[in-house]
C-alpha cells in the first residue's frame, strides 16, 4: 500500500469487505435492523407461549390456524413484504451515501483500489450483515411455531423461504445501491418505488408489474398470499405466476445488472462534499 | 475482523446450521406421528381397517345439543313417528348415539355396498335388537367372541355380488355396521392392532383437525370414483391426492376443506382458481350483508401442496335458511 501499487479489484473488495463488515454490524444502524427482524421472533414467542396454556394463538372462523400458516403468514407479511425490501433499502442506500455524509468518502477514493471495489465490498458486507441477522430470525420464527411432527412436510419450503429471503436481500440490496450512488435523494425515491409504485402495480392488470422485483419474488414463494385487505385482495387476483427459470433470470439479471451500473456510477462519478 | 464480529458470524452460522440440520434429519428420517404425540381422532379408530380410503366422524352427541339444532328442531320428523321407531328398536337417535365413524375401504370402491363400515357408538339394548332382527329373519352368530346378527335377502340369493348385512356388537357401547366381510375386518383391525392408527398418512390428517365435531380424511381418488363422476370432468379435476373437511356445529358452523396436490404446481393453479372465485363471490355479494359476512368468511390459505378454504356460515344466513324451512313446514301443514 505504502508504494502505491493498485490492488487487485478481488483483493480490494475483500479488504474493503473485511474492514465494512464489522462497521455494519456495530453501527446503531443496526439496532434498527435487530428491532425489525426481532419483532417475528416476539409475535412467535408469545405464539408459543400461548399454545403452552393450551389456547391456540391464531383462529379464523373459530378454528385454530396450524402453526406452519402462521409462519407461512409471517413470511408474507413481515420479511417479504417489510423487512426484506427495507433493510436493503437502508443500507443499500447507505453504502455510498454515508460515506459521502460523513464526509470520508475521499479517505477511501485516495487509497489505491478501484472505486468500484469499494463499493463491491461495502455491498457484500451489506449482504453477510443481513443474511447474519435476517435467516436466523426465520429459523427461529420456523422452529416455534411449527409443531415437531410436521417438520417433515415442511421442511422443503423452510429452505425455499431461505433461499428466496437471501435473493430477495441481495436483488434490493443491488438495486438500492445503484438508487443510492445515482440519485441524490435516495432513500424517498426508494421509499416510493418499494411501498408504492411496486404495490400499486401489483394490484392492478397489465404487464407493468414486470418491472417489480416483487413480482418475480411473490411467484416464488411456497405459501399462499394472505388476502386480509383491500391492496392484497387486488394482489392476489391478479397474481401471475411466471416459471421458475422465468423469475430466476430475472431476479439474477436485476442483481448483476444493478450492481453493475451502481459500480460504474461510482467509478465515474464526482462526489462534492458540501462544506 | 473483530472478535466480536467473528462471534457474531459464528452464533448466527450456528443456529442455521442446527436448524437446517435437525430439518434434514428429520425429512431424511421421517418421524412417524405417533413419535411426538398421542394417536388423534376417536378410540372407535382402532375398528377402521388399516387399508380404509375415506374416515368420517361426527359427535352427534353435541351436534344434537348444539345451538343450531335447537333452532332447527321443530323442524325434524314428528313425534309419532320417532316413537313407532323407538318402541320397535328401543333406540332414541336424540338420547342414545353418541357418536359415528364411517369408513370407505379402497380395495372394493367400486362396489360401494361392499365397502362400507358403519361404528356407532352409543347405549343400546343388545339383547332387545337381537330379538327384533332374528324375529325379521336374521341370524346370530359369534365370531373372535363377538356377537354378529347377519341379514340375507332371500330374493338376491343368486346374485354373485350380493353380500350379507351384519351388525356387530364390538363393545358394549359400540356397534359396527357394514356388509359380513367389513365387520369381521372391524374387529380382526382392533385385535390384529393393524388398523388406520397405524397409517401414518390418514393419522398425519386427522392429527391436524382440532376442535371439530364433524370431520372427514381420505384419499381424494376414492371420492371421485364413488362419484362417478364422468371422465371428461374428472380429466378437468385438479391433481388431487388427499383430502380433509372439517366442520364444528354449535351456534353456526364454521369448517375448513383442505386437499393436498399431487405437485406445488397443481395447488398452486387450484389456489389461483378459488382466489378468484372468491374474489368475485365478495364483489357480487357487495350489496347483500348475509352473503357478504359468509363471502368475507371464506379465506384461502395454503402452502407447497396444500390447499385450504376455511368458511363460517353467520347468523344471518342460518336465519334466513330458518324462516325458509319454516315456512315450507308450513305449507305442508297446509
Amino acid at each position: 500500500m505504502t508504494t502505491g501499487a493498485r490492488m487487485s479489484f478481488t483483493t480490494a473488495a475483500r479488504r474493503v469487505f473485511d474492514l465494512s463488515l464489522g462497521e455494519m454490524l456495530w453501527s446503531r444502524r443496526t439496532i434498527f435492523m435487530a428491532l425489525v427482524v426481532a419483532g417475528p421472533v416476539l409475535l412467535a414467542l408469545i405464539a408459543r407461549g400461548v399454545e403452552v396454556f393450551g389456547m391456540s394463538a391464531l383462529r379464523v372462523n373459530g378454528r385454530p390456524v396450524p402453526g406452519f400458516s402462521i409462519f407461512g403468514v409471517m413470511i408474507w407479511s413481515l420479511y417479504l413484504f417489510f423487512i426484506v425490501p427495507v433493510l436493503g433499502l437502508f443500507y443499500g442506500t447507505a453504502l455510498m451515501a454515508d460515506e459521502v455524509e460523513d464526509k470520508t468518502i475521499t479517505y477511501l477514493f485516495t487509497r489505491p483500489v478501484a472505486r468500484g471495489a469499494v463499493l463491491v465490498g461495502k455491498y457484500l458486507a451489506y449482504l453477510a450483515c443481513t443474511i447474519l441477522v435476517v435467516l436466523p430470525s426465520v429459523m427461529i420464527v420456523y422452529f416455534m411455531l411449527v409443531p415437531f411432527s410436521q417438520l417433515p412436510s415442511t421442511f422443503g419450503n423452510l429452505v425455499i423461504d431461505l433461499g428466496l429471503l437471501a435473493l430477495g436481500l441481495a436483488v434490493y440490496g443491488a438495486l438500492f445501491a445503484f438508487v443510492g450512488a445515482f440519485f441524490k435523494r435516495p432513500l424517498l425515491i426508494g421509499l416510493v418505488y418499494t411501498f408504492g409504485f411496486q404495490q400499486t402495480v401489483l394490484a392492478l392488470p397489465g404487464s407493468l408489474k414486470q418491472f417489480t422485483v416483487a413480482f418475480y419474488m411473490n411467484a416464488l414463494v411456497p405459501h399462499v398470499m394472505p388476502s386480509d385487505g383491500v391492496s392484497s385482495l387486488l394482489q392476489s387476483m391478479f397474481k401471475e405466476n411466471p416459471p421458475l427459470w422465468v423469475c430466476l433470470f430475472w431476479l439474477f439479471a436485476i442483481l448483476a445488472g444493478f450492481l453493475y451500473l451502481a459500480t460504474r456510477v461510482v467509478e465515474r462519478k464526482e462526489y462534492i462534499l458540501e462544506q | 475482523m473483530s472478535t466480536k464480529t467473528r462471534y457474531f458470524v459464528a452464533i448466527s452460522g450456528a443456529i442455521l446450521a442446527i436448524g437446517l440440520g435437525t430439518g434434514l434429519v428429520a425429512s431424511y428420517m421421517g418421524f412417524p406421528v405417533s413419535v411426538f404425540s398421542t394417536a388423534a381422532g376417536p378410540d372407535e379408530l382402532q375398528y377402521v381397517p388399516a387399508d380404509a380410503a375415506v374416515v368420517a366422524y361426527a359427535n352427534i352427541r353435541e351436534v344434537m345439543n348444539s345451538d343450531l339444532r335447537q333452532r332447527f328442531k321443530d323442524i325434524g320428523p314428528t313425534t309419532d313417528q320417532k316413537n313407532e321407531f323407538e318402541e320397535k328398536t328401543g333406540l332414541d337417535f336424540e338420547e342414545d348415539i353418541d357418536s359415528v365413524v364411517l369408513a370407505v375401504t379402497g380395495s372394493v370402491a367400486n362396489q360401494p355396498q361392499k365397502s362400507f363400515l358403519v361404528l356407532g357408538k352409543g347405549r343400546y339394548d343388545a339383547a332387545r335388537l337381537e330379538a327384533l332382527a332374528i324375529e325379521h329373519g336374521a341370524q346370530a352368530t359369534d365370531y373372535q367372541g363377538k356377537r354378529i346378527l347377519m341379514h340375507t335377502d332371500q330374493n338376491s340369493s343368486g346374485d354373485p355380488n350380493h353380500e350379507d348385512v351384519a351388525v356387530g356388537f364390538v363393545e358394549a357401547d359400540l356397534v359396527a355396521f357394514g356388509n359380513l366381510a367389513m365387520v369381521k375386518a372391524s374387529i380382526d383391525a382392533r385385535r390384529e392392532n393393524r388398523n388406520i392408527v397405524s397409517n401414518n398418512d390418514m393419522m398425519k390428517l386427522v392429527n391436524e383437525l382440532d376442535n371439530s365435531n364433524a370431520w372427514a380424511v381420505g384419499r381424494f381418488d376414492a371420492i371421485a370414483q364413488q362419484a362417478n363422476l364422468p371422465s371428461e370432468v374428472q380429466a378437468y379435476m385438479p391433481q388431487i391426492t388427499w383430502f380433509s373437511a372439517a366442520g364444528h356445529i354449535n351456534g353456526g358452523v364454521s369448517g375448513q376443506f383442505k386437499a393436498e396436490a399431487k405437485d406445488e404446481q397443481s395447488a398452486q393453479n387450484l389456489r389461483d382458481v378459488l382466489g378468484g372465485f372468491l374474489a368475485m363471490a365478495r364483489m357480487q355479494a357487495a350489496n347483500k350483508p348475509a352473503l357478504q359476512q359468509l363471502a368475507d368468511s371464506m379465506i384461502l390459505s395454503g402452502d407447497g401442496k396444500t390447499v385450504a378454504l376455511s368458511f363460517s356460515i353467520p347468523t344471518e344466513v342460518l336465519d334466513v335458511l330458518e324462516s325458509l324451512a319454516k315456512g315450507r313446514q308450513g305449507v305442508v301443514q297446509q
